[in-house]
């Protein structure tokens, strides 16, 4: 009966103009921002389990000091839920044909891989085919640059250690063929119960062991937690984040949605914010009219408080069957992209933030004004009073700021970004009021003239109060609109600049220092040049400053750089994505100085002037560090933690050298006649990954244009509930102009000159304030370098004045085709 | 303006003629006659009161002499012009020279102050001294202190008068008031007219008013009565005006 009650209190306030504004902000605020985060826990799901073929599973465990992992970890997460594989990774001399070869060998139980396919050809001449599995028992499938080394055909036997395995296949792709500096040699894939037959596993033997783990995120989460308490320093649980190359890329793409839902909600607020004003301002007389009835302020308050509570339930319920529809479409439409069926994953824990936004739009919004409302005096219904001082509006404002900031603060959990909307915002307001005051004093000496250019300045003018506060709303709309675009095109050059076109996709490493001028004519003379080529010495870092480096160093800090050799070169001169932060690069002549990457430099508080000592075989090196260096680790260019000045005693033990280089994939054979010439050099095959990668980019991607035109919708929508707000004012204007001889032509070129002039300013001032929060965003979020982006920003101010002006057209329509005797008795 | 000759009197000029006007509107089940052969011919310098009870017309009449809508069936003559024949910009032409309007509701701009309203139709028309001419009207209707308050500060008779300062600013030739004292006290509803037929003897416009305010309506020279959208005339008092 209540329900009843309460449903046709909403059809009947639905007839009122203004709480139909409010209840279509609150539907699409809710709407936007639970589409945006159903498709981005959507997106993030989908795109974690293409991406998770990197790790060939959700989660690896490694263990790289040689002591194999507690089976019982193994037992915990399959009572967990969560599927499990066994990975076992070492390098060995392998013989066959009457050839020895080093190779890296890699022997997977039953389940590999969980993520992700291994591709396989069974001669050279024969298709390729993907499966889900490894090699059977008995059986090799090997890299097919090794048969030609070893000079085998497929069916053929190779000797590893005591044990005869056939090749059963060649090994085109492996889903976790992840690029490493320690997996140079050509890959052998083998079967697990194979591996102690062959007796080449020894105490003290180099080898990592590995256990892969799938199943859902809270599963996984949990044994996580359950896990990490009892792992050695030697141990690495590493996720797709923890992948160098990717991480970054999907990072950002997170980072991304973030704050596309951050501005989502900000735009949202905006909107519910506008159009719930109104309402309190149309509602004065009403209230005025009941107390003259006798009804008493408490019930005023109650009954409007109930009618928000109303449009609360209402806003959610409409908002959510808006977005279940639309997140439907956009993850077909990711399907397409990503050219495979998408499971529709509808996270329930993503519509928390829709239904936050639309209590605190409400509650910190619409419910300030229309709580004051019980101030509204009963004389009001015989004369009319002054409306609210400026002075009421403060904690109105206070309330918003804090309510919206605790919102994106509560929504994307990250203080930087929210000091950066603010700063972009105080950046804005502050113009505002400059702009205010310039209009206020420029506009009052326009007088006369019955132009259009006149009339829409005086237009201006006449509205100024209404024009600041719509520009105020217009130029924070496209302040955040710009935001999202400029942040996407700074992202995509980012991803564009990582991975160019004819960026290195092949590695050649174990180059003998004689070899190294016979390789690079050998690639030259085939018009391939060689990138630059780094000598390459295996050592660790064992003293910093006279200590023990692993003492220096915090517990808490898991530093994987010093649980393994590093790959130690010298160098001339600064490589291309490499930049100095602290310190100086190695002048000519100087033999001593190293200089050190910055994270790790980071994470062990090395700074310029610290001596480091390494390890390498018996002998000793200690160095004064004499520059700090960030790398560009997913350049897929040889890259090194610590590097020597290029006179330093480094040189005097024995290196072997790396480079990397570009090869086409019609150019492929000429690796066979490479390995026929270099065999001892290994060359490892990175294009697949580089596909990969560039695939993957290409889906964020769609995905975020996606979610930007919805963004972009949302705040046009926000724009059409600004600007009718104000309808019934100017259509009251415009009937008034039409009988004081305003002549219609004139009357149109007049509005829509007003409203260009109002989207003009908007622009200006919303892309200044979106640079500024680009400008502060960059610093933290994006790690990309600020530049003013010119192309994306002077095409707004336009774009927005066009848009504004055909909104003034559109609201104009009435007025230009209804008898303006008529439309001022309707309106009155 | 008002030289009379005493040998011939000049034919009067006809400033509004009326020709067999009907009005009608259609509704969603059926079409509504408003007006019905309405015969009207106003000259220049009269002074009108059309008078009838709620829903008899007399709005929509006027808003149609005024050119503001154009009837379903006869024609209108506004000075001289046939403005059932004109376009909307050539009507709108035609009322920003010669029309001066004053409204039950005063439809005053609420953002503008009392200056600025009144500057509206002197700049639409694009007039070079609106200021000036504003200014000197608001004194003239007794608000040369009020110039710079919103209709929001003022009261409703002052509001009104500001209306009216509107309606003579660009010097019409006649003036349309729809019940310019309706929403007004006795008292004020007095002043306000006196100012109203005052400033209409002065500027010589000619002064049609829609009223259901008998006393306001003796107070012009010729009085009409429409009912059931039907016009008639039952006694002409234009000499006693004059």
């Amino acid at each position: 009966m209540a329900a009843t009650g309460k449903l046709q209190s909403v059809r009947r306030e639905w007839r009122e103009r203004d709480v139909r504004v409010v209840l279509a902000a609150l539907i699409i605020a809710v709407a936007t921002v639970a589409t945006i985060a159903l498709f981005a826990s959507q997106l993030q799901s989908t795109l974690v389990s293409s991406a998770s073929s990197f790790l060939a599973a959700d989660r690896q465990l490694e263990s790289e000091n040689g002591q194999p992992l507690p089976p019982a970890w193994l037992v915990e997460a399959q009572q967990r839920g969560l599927e499990t594989a066994e990975m076992t990774e070492f390098s060995t001399m392998v013989f066959g044909g009457g050839n020895f070869q080093l190779v890296s060998v890699k022997a997977v139980s039953d389940g590999y891989p969980l993520r992700g396919e291994v591709e396989i050809r069974t001669g050279f001449d024969e298709s390729r085919q993907t499966l889900q599995s490894g090699p059977a028992p008995g059986e090799v499938w090997i890299n097919p640059r090794l048969l030609r080394l070893l000079e085998l055909n497929v069916g053929d036997e190779l000797e590893l250690g005591t044990r005869k395995l056939v090749i059963g296949s060649l090994l085109e792709r492996e889903p976790d063929g992840g690029f490493s500096m320690a997996a140079l040699a050509p890959r052998v894939m083998m079967h697990q119960t194979d591996v102690a037959s062959t007796s080449v596993l020894q105490e003290g033997s180099r080898v990592s062991f590995v256990y892969l783990f799938a199943g859902d995120a809270a599963e996984l989460l949990g044994f996580e937690q359950w896990l990490q308490p009892q792992l050695q320093p030697s141990q690495e649980w590493r996720s797709v984040r923890d992948g160098e190359t990717l991480s970054a890329s999907l990072e950002r793409a997170e980072s991304f949605l973030l704050l596309g839902g951050s501005l989502a909600v900000l735009l949202a607020a905006v909107a519910v914010a506008v159009a719930s004003r109104q309402y309190a301002v149309s509602q004065r007389d009403t209230v005025a009219l009941l107390k003259t009835l006798g009804v008493g302020s408490p019930r005023i308050g109650r009954l409007y408080l109930r009618r928000l509570a109303v449009w609360g339930v209402v806003g959610m319920v409409g908002g959510l069957l808006v977005a279940l529809p639309l997140f439907w479409g956009l993850s077909q439409l990711l399907g397409d992209v990503l050219d495979q069926p998408v499971d529709v994953y509808l996270d329930p824990k993503a519509l928390t933030p829709a239904v936050l936004t639309a209590l605190v739009s409400l509650f910190a919004f619409a419910y300030p004004p229309i709580r004051r409302l019980r101030k509204v005096p009963a004389m009001r219904v015989l004369r009319s009073q002054p409306g609210e001082s400026r002075r009421e509006l403060v904690p109105d404002f206070i309330i918003g700021i804090v309510g919206v900031f605790g919102l994106v603060w509560a929504y994307a959990g990250d203080v930087q970004l929210v000091i950066a909307l603010l700063v972009g915002l105080g950046l804005l307001l502050a113009t505002l009021v400059l702009l205010g005051w310039i209009m206020v004093l420029g506009l009052r000496k326009v007088r006369g003239g019955g132009n259009a250019w006149r009339l829409a300045l005086l237009g201006l003018y006449r509205h100024r109060q209404a024009s600041l506060s719509q520009i105020a709303v217009f130029a924070m709309t496209l302040m955040l609109a710009t935001t999202l675009i400029l942040v996407r095109t700074s992202l995509l050059d980012d991803w564009r600049a990582q991975l160019p076109e004819g960026a290195p996709n092949h590695f050649m490493v174990n180059i003998s220092p004689g070899a190294v001028n016979d390789i690079d004519e050998f690639w030259s003379s085939r018009g391939q040049p060689l990138d630059a080529m780094y000598p390459m010495v295996r050592g660790r870092m064992t003293l910093l400053n006279g200590e023990p480096v692993k003492e220096a160093v915090s517990k808490d800090e898991r530093v994987n750089a010093l649980n393994r050799e590093l790959n130690l070169t010298w160098m001339d001169a600064l490589p291309e994505n490499n930049r100095i932060v602290d310190g100086e690069w190695f002048t000519p002549g100087k033999t001593d100085g190293v200089s050190v990457e910055s994270e790790l430099a980071g994470k062990l508080g090395i700074t310029p002037g610290d001596t480091l000592t390494f390890t390498i075989g018996s002998e000793q090196i200690t160095e004064t560090v004499t520059s700090i260096r960030s790398v560009q680790w997913d350049s897929m260019t040889p890259n090194f933690y610590v590097a020597f000045s290029p006179d330093s005693s480094l040189r005097q033990l024995p290196a072997t050298w790396i480079t990397s280089f570009f090869l086409p994939k019609t150019e492929k054979n000429e690796l066979n006649a490479f390995s026929r010439q270099f065999p001892t050099v290994s060359v490892l095959e990175v294009d697949n990954i580089i596909e990969r990668i560039q695939l993957i980019v290409v889906q964020i991607t769609q995905a975020i244009e996606a979610i930007l035109g919805l963004i972009l919708a949302a705040a046009l929508v926000v724009m059409a509930a600004v600007v009718s707000a104000t309808l019934q004012d100017r259509q009251r204007e415009g009937a008034l102009l039409r009988t004081l001889g305003g002549r219609q032509s004139l009357l149109v070129r007049a509005t829509m000159l007003e409203f260009a002039l109002l989207g003009g300013f908007a622009g200006i001032l919303g892309v200044v304030a979106a640079e500024a929060a680009v400008y502060a965003l960059q610093l933290r979020m994006f790690e990309g370098n600020f530049r003013v982006h010119w192309q994306v920003v002077l095409p707004i101010p336009f774009i927005s004045a066009v848009v504004l002006s055909l909104f003034g057209r559109w609201q104009l329509r009435p007025v230009l085709t209804v008898s303006p005797m008529l439309l001022l008795r309707r309106l009155e | 303006m008002n030289q009379s000759n005493d040998q011939t009197p000049p034919k009067p000029h006809v400033i509004l003629r009326v020709n067999k006007l009907t009005h009608k509107v259609d509704l969603e089940s059926n079409t509504l006659t408003i007006l019905q052969g309405v015969n009207l011919e106003i000259n220049q310098g009269d002074s009108v009161a059309i008078v009838g009870r709620s829903g008899s017309g007399k709005t929509t009449l006027l808003g149609l002499l005024a050119g503001l809508d154009t009837p379903s069936e006869g024609s209108i003559e506004l000075d001289g012009a046939n403005i059932s024949a004109l376009s909307e910009d050539e009507r709108a032409a035609l009322r920003a020279q010669r029309v001066g309007f004053v409204f039950q509701s005063f439809q005053l701009l609420p953002a503008l102050t009392a200056l600025e309203n009144v500057m509206l139709p002197l700049e639409l028309a694009g007039r070079q001294n609106a200021e000036a001419r504003a200014r000197e009207l608001l004194q003239r209707v007794g608000l040369g202190e009020r110039l710079t308050h919103t209709p929001r500060q003022l009261s409703g008779g002052e509001q009104q008068r500001v209306a009216i300062a509107r309606a003579f600013a660009c010097e019409p030739a006649i003036l349309f008031a729809d019940e310019p004292t309706g929403n007004l006290d006795n008292h004020t509803g007095k002043d306000v007219s006196d100012l109203l037929m005052a400033l209409n003897r002065e500027q010589g416009t000619t002064l049609v008013m829609v009223t259901h305010d008998e006393q306001l309506a003796a107070r012009c020279g010729r009085q009409f009565h429409i009912e059931g959208g039907v016009l008639s005339e039952p006694e002409t008092r234009q000499k006693a005006a004059l």
